[in-house]
């Protein structure tokens, strides 16, 4: 059994002991634009001294480590919306300049090694994988991310616009990790070939928790603002 | 991605319950109903069509017995000692301590396997699935493949699940080029 028990995770733990339990929570603090070091301080008076929630850091941090995990509504305050906002801007655009143009360099050294049609063939789906991420992104800030300047009025209720494209998107990462791992000709190396299915597995495992994030965070508090600004 | 129907049958009120909030959390599937016993199963599917049944594994003999289950995929959740053989015979077995999000994975993939859930020997196309999947990657609808290979498009439509869980590949586009990769369609068709 691969059941793994969360650490529970309180306000006053230490940051060093919360990044040593579950180191994949750095990526938290470079999408808030946290400031390391952080000497022995707690969660709580890193939260005061950066000026976020000590709430929602909690509950990112357990969204991220935990998939499973949901914030009840009792946890929710409309005044979080702009740092949740912040915080998905920041993974669009650590999605956009650094994981997928990572993985895409992998991908063109994977394609040196195959055939010409392969490589067409390969080469449009990736191209057309990252542009349906892009448009999709761009989508969400229009139409959902811009509510806090009331720019996207007419659409904040219509989270429908995320829906369908987050499961396109998990299909599509997952079938390039098909893709590489069953169909490509056995010439493309087998290092090429891990170091691709690395980076495409972290991508499609980061892309769940910001989902998770979307649908179960961003949703509620739009929802919360909305019913304040009513 | 479809939305799935499920039938929950478990004597266990908080385990038929905590599996009902697992599932409604994961925004795939809706419930269509929780039953604790297989006879209760059998009128609710006399009313209700469902995509998947979870049911508790120690029912494995009423399970057996229930005839209106047909070809609807089963999830067995085990709680105590179920021999292996027994496990076998559900598409997905889970425990009460499997994650959430593991659960609705498993729910997702019965799903979309094959109705007949015996494929574990082959991985490899038929030749009617191949020419289901050229024609997928032309661009095709399911209309036009049933007619085109003179079939109904539920048979379409099972040809396809039966790719997708043997390709591992769920996109039309992603089908398209395991298509090409494969040699099955030439990338100047497309």
């Amino acid at each position: 059994m691969n059941r793994r028990i969360a650490a529970p995770l309180s306000p006053e733990m230490n940051i060093f002991e919360l990044i040593d339990k579950e180191p994949s929570v750095l990526s938290i603090f470079s999408r808030l634009d946290i400031r390391l070091p952080f000497g022995d301080m707690s969660i709580e008076d890193m939260c005061r001294r950066d000026g976020y929630s000590a709430e929602l850091f909690m509950i990112l941090c357990s969204m991220h480590t935990n998939p499973s995990y949901r914030p009840s509504m009792g946890d929710l305050s409309a005044d979080m919306l702009p740092e949740v906002i912040g915080y998905l801007r920041a993974s669009h655009h650590y999605y956009a300049t650094y994981m997928l143009p990572h993985a895409s360099a992998h991908l063109e050294e994977i394609l040196e090694h195959a055939d010409s049609r392969s490589r067409s063939v390969l080469r449009r789906f990736y191209d057309d994988y990252t542009h349906y991420i892009a448009k999709h992104f761009q989508e969400e800030e229009e139409r959902i991310f811009a509510v806090v300047n009331n720019a996207a009025e007419r659409y904040a209720a219509d989270f429908s616009v995320i829906e369908t494209p987050h499961t396109d998107i998990d299909d599509r990462t997952n079938d390039i990790a098909s893709l590489i791992t069953k169909s490509l000709p056995e010439a493309v190396p087998t290092s090429l070939r891990c170091a691709m299915l690395k980076d495409i597995y972290a991508l499609r495992d980061d892309l769940r928790r910001h989902n998770n994030i979307e649908t179960f965070l961003l949703k509620p508090l739009v929802e919360l603002y909305l019913k304040s600004q009513a | 991605m479809r939305r799935y129907k499920v039938a929950i049958v478990e004597p266990a009120t908080v385990i038929a319950e905590g599996i009902a909030a697992i599932l409604e959390g994961g925004a795939e599937g809706d419930i269509a109903g929780i039953v604790h016993s297989t006879t209760e199963l059998e009128q609710l599917l006399r009313t209700t069509e469902v995509d998947v049944i979870i049911a508790a594994a120690a029912l494995h003999r009423d399970l057996e017995a229930c005839a209106a289950i047909e070809d609807v995929p089963v999830v067995g959740i085990v709680s105590s000692l179920v021999e292996d053989e027994v496990l076998r015979k559900f598409a997905a077995t889970a425990t009460i301590y499997t994650s959430g999000e593991e659960l609705q994975r498993l729910v997702r993939r019965a799903v979309d396997a094959p109705a007949e859930h015996n494929y574990a020997e082959s991985h490899e196309l038929s030749e009617r699935e191949r020419d289901v999947l050229i024609l997928v990657a032309k661009g095709y609808t399911n209309k036009e493949i049933a007619s085109e290979l003179n079939i109904s498009p539920h048979t379409v439509i099972s040809h396809r699940k039966n790719i997708v869980h043997k390709t591992g590949i769920r996109s039309v586009a992603g089908l398209t080029v395991y298509a090409v990769l494969n040699n099955l369609i030439d990338s100047e068709q497309l």
